[in-house]
């Protein structure tokens, strides 16, 4: 870094401790285009944004009013489940499940499709398939389902 | 749950000039009231920063979360860094969650500004504008950009004391400080 940039360093940083003591209201560094600016945009930021902590009264205030939003929280738990199955909070749930049918839906056709050599057409593994993907679709409608309830 | 135990109350007298340490001790070992104290001491840092960065309709909300948060995590902190630490920490995690859910909610740069029609007593809109401004151009910079400012402008902290938080040497925090105040004054330019 040169001396240059190091000299403007201490001179922001100083300019800083100085506007945060309330010691400046302007910029002080008029020979210097940049450093005005930098100036201009620290004084910006502390006349604009709120630095003041809440007094006593404010403090003991928001803490009654935390206590009652943790009793309030406390007394209304929603069910682990239901909040997993909550999509609109939740929406990486419902894509997971979304996949979830997609692959039971082709593991059940998937056999289906194949072109077998043997006479009988409905054999006893494709039924199978069926019944297990049929009772897991069913299961995962019921679940969404029951998640939709109120 | 630590929520549930908080609200449960004991009354074992304290010791206002205790430290951190010993009101978490305290609370981990059942004396809830342990956590008023800590609250109330560290309130002011933790409001002053969010109310620095969140808009001001959610500045309670947000700060709520924070301390909810707190209770729920006490029980398991070590005490591998100062609490005030860990609390910032947390406070910086809770103000990120808050951006990012309000951007998954509505189009994350005109959110904002529609908090400058909130009417907030003593506070022109051409003020509240210019501050919603200035958060989320500090919300746009890099992290450690941020975390300089917010040390220096809401914490008071001075640059050595800067520099002994980040484990950087003072002409480091300053370079970094100058650096920071030039990008928002990028930001603001845009």
């Amino acid at each position: 870094m040169s001396q240059l940039d190091h000299n403007k360093d201490n001179q922001l940083a100083d300019f800083a401790d100085k506007a945060m003591q309330g010691k400046l209201n302007n910029p002080a560094s008029s020979s210097d285009a940049e450093l005005v600016r930098l100036e201009e945009t620290i004084l910006r930021l502390k006349n604009t944004l709120p630095s003041k902590a809440p007094d006593a009264a404010t403090s003991k205030q928001m803490l009654v009013r935390l206590k009652a939003r943790i009793k309030r929280e406390e007394s209304e738990k929603i069910p682990f489940w239901k909040k997993l199955f909550n999509f609109q909070s939740n929406p990486q749930v419902g894509m997971i499940l979304a996949v979830a049918m997609i692959l039971i839906i082709a593991v059940i056709t998937v056999p289906s499709l194949e072109l077998g050599g043997g006479a009988v057409t409905g054999t006893a593994s494709n039924t199978t398939n069926l019944l297990i993907g049929g009772g897991l679709i069913g299961i995962l409608v019921l679940i969404y389902w029951i998640s939709r309830r109120k | 749950m630590a929520t549930t135990k908080y609200m449960e109350n004991t009354s074992n007298p304290l010791n206002t000039e205790a430290s951190d340490e010993t009101l978490i001790g305290q609370f981990k070992a059942g004396n809830t009231e342990a956590f008023d104290f800590l609250y109330h001491r560290h309130l002011p840092s933790v409001y002053k920063r969010v109310r620095y960065v969140v808009p001001e309709n959610d500045v309670e909300d947000v700060t709520q979360e924070i301390f909810i948060a707190a209770i729920k995590s006490l029980p398991s902190f070590r005490g591998d860094s100062q609490f005030s630490t860990w609390l910032r920490t947390l406070t910086n995690h809770k103000v990120a969650e808050f951006y990012r859910r309000r951007t998954r909610k509505q189009e994350p740069m005109l959110a904002p500004l529609s908090d400058a029609n909130a009417k907030i007593i003593g506070n022109t809109s051409k003020s509240m504008e210019e501050r919603v401004y200035l958060q989320r151009a500090l919300h746009e910079l890099p992290e450690n950009y941020r975390e300089v400012l917010l040390l220096r402008f809401t914490e008071d902290l001075q640059f050595n004391e800067i520099a002994d938080l980040t484990n950087q040497n003072l002409e480091a925090t300053k370079s970094l400080f100058r650096r920071a105040v030039a990008a928002l004054r990028a930001h603001l330019d845009k």
